[in-house]
């Protein structure tokens, strides 16, 4: 007889055949996260997710700082995508104090977001190569990334954590003969873009390792609530920056790009695609922006938010990306929520990996397009 | 297209970069070429000038201890202190000037924007490392130096490809 286990405790009945596997939580991929995956052989039978590795207490700090004091930390969660998450922080602030944007500001802040998304899509397929073994895949984007931080740097003087949008406007007028220089660049990686089909998208060997696995079909990603690309790449004709177009989308000619297949292939299609997309946007808004003008309408000094609260959304590179803001007529928010894409999409982790072979996880969990960091806040 | 036809294709569009030239910044030997002298800002019309955001610069004829950088700093990295000063100057009567510890620094330049004085701006050095921690801490005549920089690398663009300088 074994001694009675204290109440409320339970030991786990382990199957023979089962076996679990830590997957993390020292850096599976880019981020510490842990996935807790039970294997009977070769196939997964179960997937855990264990997120909060990360958790920085962003929302929390952002309650003792003042609205433009929490710029730089705000942007830290995703260093590589900091115009997209500062963006919806600055349309919230404008709404709550009541600010003016100018024209010319709009343009730039759209020009600098999509610059951003490029970089940190060409960041995230880095990573997504290395993970199925294609060290060229590696290589490739994260030189071509170069050309972006290279423009972003012109524009606001730091490689990544740029601090460039600020609520108001952005920071500094573009450096001259910028846009030349950033169609020139653009140009040029939209031909190089195109390298990427041969090498990595019409090979094989990807296709034989991503097509048809992890396959989340359309109600399922509507009913789990994935947003960005996984719920594009299964059907879904859902981008904010058409449905809900913030400062100049509107004006601007792009597509949102969709695919019905919903399997790993498509996940990782996706944002390849809306490269060509971003590279459109921002010669688009290069053509449109007003020439001179004004960048950035002046804050009070310590500017007081009033007894109000609002939400604001963006389209990030990982999905929508939101800011709750509740001020109580102090300098500094009383709340701050941020509502992330990369959180959204890991919850059908478990519903892709069920029964999946075990070497395709780290396509399908890279596929995700989720970000650890932005994830734990 | 058949599986081996499609190997071959990537392999080839692989093999074809051999010839191209590299992309790759050799960086101690080469260095990036930025736009302007530094982030710098103009406190009349509330907008910055495009430039790196590297260490700053302090005039000191133009310093007058109001503070605005450190409070500035506050919250965000605590990296400005103000110290006293063995100068005279007839604007800053407390002769107290920032001193920047680079080791808490997030360069985020917001300071600059504070500064109604044309007193602190951002230059184009961002080698900073050094072997102590104290090194890190910049007095306000170490901010003063103008840094000497040889900076000419830029990318360019042909035919052939991005290269490096």
């Amino acid at each position: 007889m074994t001694t009675p286990l204290p109440p409320g405790i339970q030991l786990e009945k382990v199957d023979d055949r089962i076996m679990t596997l830590n997957v993390g939580p020292q850096h599976p991929g880019s981020g510490h996260m842990r996935l807790i995956i039970k294997v009977d052989g070769d196939y997964i039978v179960s997937c855990d997710p264990d997120p909060g590795y990360v958790h920085r207490g962003e929302e929390k700090m952002a309650e003792y700082r003042n609205y433009v004091q929490n710029i730089p930390h705000l942007e830290r969660p995703v260093i590589h995508d900091s115009c997209n998450i500062l963006y919806p922080y600055c349309l919230a602030v404008e709404e709550l104090l009541g600010i003016e944007v100018p024209e010319r500001a709009k343009y730039i802040r759209v020009i600098a977001s999509e610059l951003n998304r490029c970089v940190y899509t060409l960041y995230w397929l880095a990573i997504y190569g290395i993970f199925l073994g294609h060290s060229t895949m590696f290589m490739w984007p994260a030189g071509d990334r170069e050309l972006f931080i290279d423009l972003l740097e012109a524009m606001s003087g730091a490689r990544v954590t740029h601090a460039y949008l600020v609520p108001g406007g952005i920071r500094n007028d573009l450096p001259a003969n910028f846009e030349e220089r950033c169609l020139r660049q653009v140009d040029y990686f939209e031909k190089r873009l195109k390298e990427y089909q041969a090498i990595f998208y019409k090979n094989p060997l990807l296709i034989s390792r991503t097509e048809g696995t992890g396959i989340l079909s359309r109600t399922d990603a509507i009913r789990l609530g994935t947003t960005g690309s996984v719920l594009r790449a299964s059907g879904v004709d859902f981008d904010l920056r058409k449905k809900e177009p913030y400062d100049v989308y509107e004006n601007l000619d792009f597509e949102t790009v969709v695919r019905k297949e919903g399997d790993s292939y498509a996940r990782s299609y996706i944002p390849y695609l809306e490269m060509f997309e971003s590279c459109r946007i921002i010669k688009d808004a290069i053509r449109k922006m007003p020439k001179s003008g004004s960048v950035r309408t002046k804050l009070k000094p310590n500017p007081k938010g009033g007894n109000d609260e609002v939400y604001k959304r963006v389209e990030s590179g990982r999905g929508s990306l939101g800011y709750y803001i509740v001020s109580n007529n102090r300098p500094e928010p009383y709340r701050v929520k941020i509502s992330v894409g990369s959180f959204r999409n890991l919850i059908c982790m478990p519903y892709l990996l069920k029964g999946e072979l075990l070497g395709n996880m780290p396509s399908v969990y890279w596929g995700l397009n989720y970000w650890p960091v932005e994830a734990d806040r | 297209m058949s599986t081996a036809g499609g190997i071959i294709k990537a392999l080839n569009s692989g093999v074809k970069h051999l010839a191209v030239r590299r992309f790759t910044l050799r960086y101690p030997e080469q260095k990036l070429k930025f736009v302007g002298d530094g982030f710098q800002f103009n406190p009349e019309t509330g907008v910055g000038i495009a430039g790196l955001r590297g260490r700053h610069i302090l005039y000191h004829e133009h310093c007058t201890g109001c503070q605005l950088c450190s409070v500035a700093c506050e919250g965000i990295a605590e990296a400005i202190g103000m110290v006293k000063v063995n100068e005279t100057w007839k604007q800053n009567k407390k002769a107290i000037m920032p001193q920047i510890d680079y080791g808490k620094c997030v360069f985020c330049g917001l300071c600059v924007d504070a500064c109604p004085f044309y007193a602190l701006y951002m230059t184009n050095d961002y080698e900073l490392s050094s072997f102590t921690k104290s090194a890190l801490i910049y007095t306000p005549a170490q901010l003063a130096l103008k840094p000497k920089i040889s900076q000419d690398v830029e990318i360019k663009i042909d035919d052939r490809g991005a290269t490096h300088g």
